[in-house]
């Protein structure tokens, strides 16, 4: 699994972002240990909803349009992909702007943004989509799960999970930059944690939460991390119902992206870089 | 708030300029100026002909950047994968890294460092690997920022080896920035000082020594205490333009103007009362004069050739 090319069989250049997640991999890798207590982690808790749930169901065959099978899919899924993308290039991220480390990342040619998201990339590789393979083995196998509800469905499933996937690497971003303020990062990691899990449908679909905050989710962007592709899996959605899903993930992609940078600059001028 | 305010200078290709002031005097502000880091709020910044807050990407391949309190190396892969991966970044054609990692390795002796974690190394094995890392892409401008910072002797003379190699074999524009004057005695024949971000003086390191250079002191140590020692040392040497700072009851130190009194002036007319045990006369080194400019007892506002016109009234 190392992947090791020493300097002198470095033969050919590997374009810059693809060599930082090359390079992201192998540090996760060589932290094997977090990666597989992140995984156990994910399990206790997709056990423990699903006994929650399986008590729930005892008594009624549908939950605001969830069967059992269903909904038995969905919290098993879900955690799985919230898994992809971890608190990793978070702390990362905030360790380097408390320290002050955050300066030698400026110094090259690359655009800080985009380099965060390759290293994302690269410890989802390892973190989350082993998780992901996973969580989907146990579940098919022990939990029952559903299969996707057409191989068409299957792809698409795929590409809203690739684009959910990077929409949440640039929300940590953004949030990771309020480092730069308030120079402790633990406090906003979780609480971002919490917010992400609720409104991304992580902890219960989106359509068992409270009428406004139901609302509120509907139209957010975290919604595309886990509900949006789970709702493409399980096939609650379809034509132009899908369509519309896709473009929203899509549109506040390019909000994120864009906000993303230009929270960026505004917070590196504002903000003198800790140790000179 | 004003970090740095007026600043004006201009670095030629293949010169070695240090960059000196107390801490918090505007140093890193520069030189993250000059890295595109930081935006101006007003006025001009170019290096090699870019402006580097607009062209920050093509200006970081220019330029390279060596922190002493920091690594630009990965934390947790082998030196020789954070080297792949800047090769990478900087997009170096795969012959020109071959040849610049082969350089780097023979002259670093970095043989045996390459396939070791950097958290695995020591302070100046860390330091020849990071010197290694900010040159793989062939850059235009070094700028060092405390580069010897902790490191012991031995490893201090090599990197000021180095340097001075690089200056001659690749013709490289060196920024120093550093408290140590050794590096900058023997990297940098130009010095820069900078003070609450202004250029206080901008020009050879030699010629310090002959603006600054005059003042001598004389240590003059007791058998015994003896009360305000000092303030008789200062009655009986009244006529002279000399300044007397007490330091114990049993030793004193005499400031003066090596232009208009002598030491052994200032000895023989030392009260025979004392009982003088050791006297030591030291001249003002390059360190001593950078050390009052510091901490403002020098100006370079007066003129040089203008000696005071009484110390006395001083001390």
């Amino acid at each position: 699994m190392r992947i090791v090319a020493s300097a002198s069989t470095r033969t050919k250049p590997v374009p810059k972002y693809v060599s930082i997640a090359q390079t992201s991999l192998q540090q996760a890798i060589a932290y094997r240990l977090t990666t597989l207590f992140t995984i156990g982690l994910t399990f206790i808790w997709v056990f423990i909803l699903y006994y929650v749930w399986k008590a729930a169901y005892s008594d009624q065959a549908v939950i605001e349009g969830f069967t059992w099978d269903e909904m038995r899919t969905y919290v098993v899924l879900a955690y799985a992909i919230n898994a992809l993308v971890g608190w990793r290039i978070g702390a990362q991220m905030m360790a380097t702007i408390r320290s002050g480390e955050v300066v030698i990342e400026l110094v090259r040619p690359l655009n800080y943004c985009g380099t965060q998201l390759a290293r994302a990339t690269g410890f989802a590789v390892v973190e989350g989509i082993l998780s992901l393979i996973i969580t989907v083995i146990v579940g098919l196998l022990f939990l029952d799960i559903l299969r996707p509800a057409s191989p068409f469905m299957a792809a698409l499933f795929i590409l809203s999970l690739m684009i959910g996937f990077v929409s949440k690497a640039l929300i940590v971003f953004s949030v990771s930059l309020l480092a730069f303020w308030t120079l402790n990062g633990t406090g906003l990691m979780w609480s971002q944690q919490a917010i992400v899990q609720v409104l991304s449908g992580t902890i219960v679909p989106i359509a068992l939460l409270p009428g406004w905050l139901r609302l509120t989710a509907e139209v957010l962007p975290m919604r595309g991390i886990v509900s949006t592709p789970l709702t493409i899996y399980l096939g609650q959605a379809e034509g132009a119902q899908i369509v519309q899903l896709l473009a929203l993930q899509v549109a506040w992609l390019i909000v994120l992206w864009i906000g993303g940078n230009w929270a960026w600059r505004r917070a590196f001028a504002a903000v003198e870089t800790q140790g000179g | 708030m004003t970090a740095v305010d007026g600043i004006s200078f201009s670095i030629e290709a293949g010169e070695s300029v240090a960059y000196v002031g107390p801490n918090g005097a505007g140093k890193s502000t520069t030189v993250k100026l000059l890295t595109g880091i930081l935006v101006p709020s007003s006025g001009t910044v170019s290096v090699c002909g870019l402006t580097p807050f607009r062209d920050r990407v093509t200006n970081a391949k220019n330029i390279s950047v060596v922190f002493g309190q920091r690594t630009q190396l990965w934390w947790d892969i082998p030196v020789v994968e954070s080297f792949r991966l800047l090769g990478d970044i900087y997009e170096v054609g795969a012959a020109d890294f071959q040849r610049s990692t082969a350089e780097l390795t023979e002259v670093l002796e970095l043989g045996d460092l390459l396939s070791v974690p950097a958290r695995q190394l020591s302070l100046g094995q860390r330091m020849r690997c990071d010197l290694a890392a900010a040159l793989i892409h062939s850059p235009r401008v070094l700028y060092l920022d405390e580069p010897t910072i902790g490191l012991d002797v031995a490893v201090k003379a090599r990197f000021r080896e180095f340097i001075r190699y690089l200056h001659r074999e690749r013709g490289l524009t060196v920024v120093l920035t550093s408290h140590d004057l050794g590096d900058i005695e023997e990297l940098c024949p130009r010095m820069m000082m900078i003070d609450r971000g202004r250029i206080i003086y901008d020009g050879a390191l030699a010629d310090l020594n002959q603006r600054f250079g005059w003042e001598k002191r004389v240590s003059v140590t007791l058998t015994a205490e003896v009360a305000d020692a000092h303030l008789l040392a200062l009655q009986a040497l009244g006529s002279l333009p000399v300044r007397v700072e007490h330091r114990t009851d049993a030793s004193f130190d005499i400031w003066f103007d090596s232009r208009i009194a002598k030491a052994g002036e200032i000895l023989r007319s030392l009260p025979t009362s004392l009982p003088v045990a050791d006297v030591a006369i030291e001249e003002t080194g390059i360190e001593a004069i950078v050390r009052q400019l510091y901490e403002g007892q020098l100006s370079f506002a007066e003129p040089s050739e203008d000696p005071p016109s009484s110390g006395a009234d001083r001390g």
